[in-house]
């Protein structure tokens, strides 16, 4: 079981040049909370994730963890890249075998003692005990998610971001992918999922977000619904 | 036709007899430009690294800069350098020209920018996901920048092989700033200029040789490496 965070963020803007992505955001995520985000393509999903996930800069934001306000973004960058850990969409493989990609992730875990049979038992529990010494680089989507989401067990972040972690996936692998995210949030880690099939992920959320308009709406839940703010603003204009 | 022939027959013969003069030019030649490369190495990886990845103003230029610097000849590089270390100039009083020291200067500034150009094309086309992927697992940035390196080891080599071939067969600037001492700063390439322009053609084919095979060597080794990178990326 994890250590309790509750992260909070607000006024969080980001553009790419000209382009403003996010705009006076906020957003909320406590552990064994699992978030579903979604959006249209372009409403700045990803951008989010990898701001909370310290590996892009916000023009402004303010943060805090379990309400305590994080500082400087250099100390903030630290503190997230610490806590929370960020799974591409198409995961990344190191070279060399699986086994090495699990490999590298425990040795940067100082809290596991035992490497080896730490990473026999995250290549147990992704079921790839088979695979292990194959090239990661030639395994399926559907593996290399699995290697991912082991990596990530590894790492035992406080919290997970996952962008699309379903996206072409075999039922199968899917499913298996499901059972893993399933566990983590049985942990106690808070996880974000950014996908455009809510469906898939109704069971496993706690709560939904809808990106829109370059800031977020709850999208379900008691008493809420997706706010389209380009209508309410026609309807003000009127 | 028989000049050439005869002079390749007395030139193996010069080799495989263990002309101690031959073997010493061999290894200033192999000494101060293994330990030019070694010096360029770090900071061209460095150079590299903020130029693929950093976000700053003026990387541009400096890329452009590095790349117009390929172009640059060595006897441009062995000018500058002799005007800067020669008795007047700003560097005078470090002594350094005809010295060792200042031959590998020279070379260390030949090599900077295929090391730094070749480096930052590896980095560029390597996936960005590599140095993210390993921040998000917790390595430090120092760490992540090894791992990224790691993960280009194969254009990485193929920069140094470049650099290298470059360093050790160019005469100008090691004619300049070494002055082609006998036994301390005469090496491969300034010895065959000096052999040819005595006539003694059979000392200029055996140092040729000897580059010849390095250059074979450099480029099956690169082809050894790179077969590796395909099969098992």
């Amino acid at each position: 079981m994890i250590d309790a965070l509750q992260l909070n963020l607000s006024r969080l803007s980001k553009k790419y040049g000209r382009n403003v992505v996010l705009d006076n955001l906020k957003f909320d995520i406590a552990s064994h909370e699992c978030v579903l985000l979604t959006g249209e393509n372009g409403a700045g999903k990803t951008t989010l994730l990898r701001i909370i996930s310290g590996l892009e800069k916000p023009e402004h934001c303010e943060i805090s963890f379990n309400a305590a306000p994080a500082g400087s973004w250099r100390k903030l960058r630290k503190r997230l890249l610490k806590s929370v850990m960020y799974l591409h969409q198409q995961p990344y493989m190191l070279s060399g075998s699986l086994r090495r990609n699990l490999e590298y992730a425990a040795r940067l875990n100082a809290a596991i003692v035992d490497q080896e049979s730490s990473v026999d038992r995250a290549l147990e529990w992704a079921g790839l005990e088979a695979l292990q010494f194959q090239s990661a680089a030639s395994l399926s989507g559907g593996q290399k998610q699995r290697v991912a989401l082991a990596r990530a067990r590894l790492r035992d972040p406080q919290i997970l971001l996952l962008d699309e972690p379903t996206a072409n996936l075999d039922s199968e692998s899917r499913e298996r992918t499901m059972q893993m995210l399933y566990e983590f949030r049985d942990t106690g880690t808070a996880i974000v999922i950014v996908s455009h099939d809510p469906e898939v992920f109704s069971d496993l959320t706690t709560r939904r977000i809808h990106l829109h308009d370059r800031q977020t709406s709850p999208a379900d839940g008691p008493g809420s619904e997706v706010i389209d703010l380009d209508k309410v603003r026609q309807s003000q204009q009127q | 036709m028989d000049v050439l022939v005869s002079s390749t027959i007395e030139a193996f013969h010069l080799l495989f007899s263990g002309d101690a003069e031959i073997w010493e030019i061999v290894g200033i030649s192999f000494r101060v430009s293994t330990l030019a490369i070694m010096a360029a190495v770090p900071p061209a990886l460095i150079i590299a690294f903020f130029l693929a990845y950093g976000n700053f103003f003026g990387r541009r230029f400096l890329i452009s800069l590095f790349n117009t610097f390929l172009s640059v000849p060595a006897v441009v590089i062995g000018l500058t350098l002799f005007i800067l270390l020669s008795r007047q100039g700003p560097m005078g009083d470090f002594k350094l020209l005809f010295t060792q020291t200042a031959m590998g200067i020279g070379q260390f500034l030949l090599c900077l920018p295929i090391l730094v150009c070749m480096a930052h094309v590896s980095l560029q086309s390597a996936d960005r996901a590599a140095w993210e992927t390993a921040r998000t697992l917790g390595a430090g940035p120092i760490r992540a920048f090894f791992t990224v390196l790691y993960e280009i080891r194969f254009g990485l080599m193929a920069a140094l092989l470049a650099g290298y071939g470059r360093i050790i067969s160019e005469v100008g600037a090691s004619m300049m700033l070494g002055g082609n001492i006998a036994h301390y700063t005469r090496n491969i390439p300034t010895a065959i200029a000096l052999e040819t322009s005595k006539g003694a053609f059979a000392e200029g084919i055996a140092l040729g040789l000897v580059l010849l095979f390095l250059a074979f060597l450099l480029n099956a080794l690169l082809q050894y490496v790179q077969g590796r990178g395909s099969i098992n990326p």
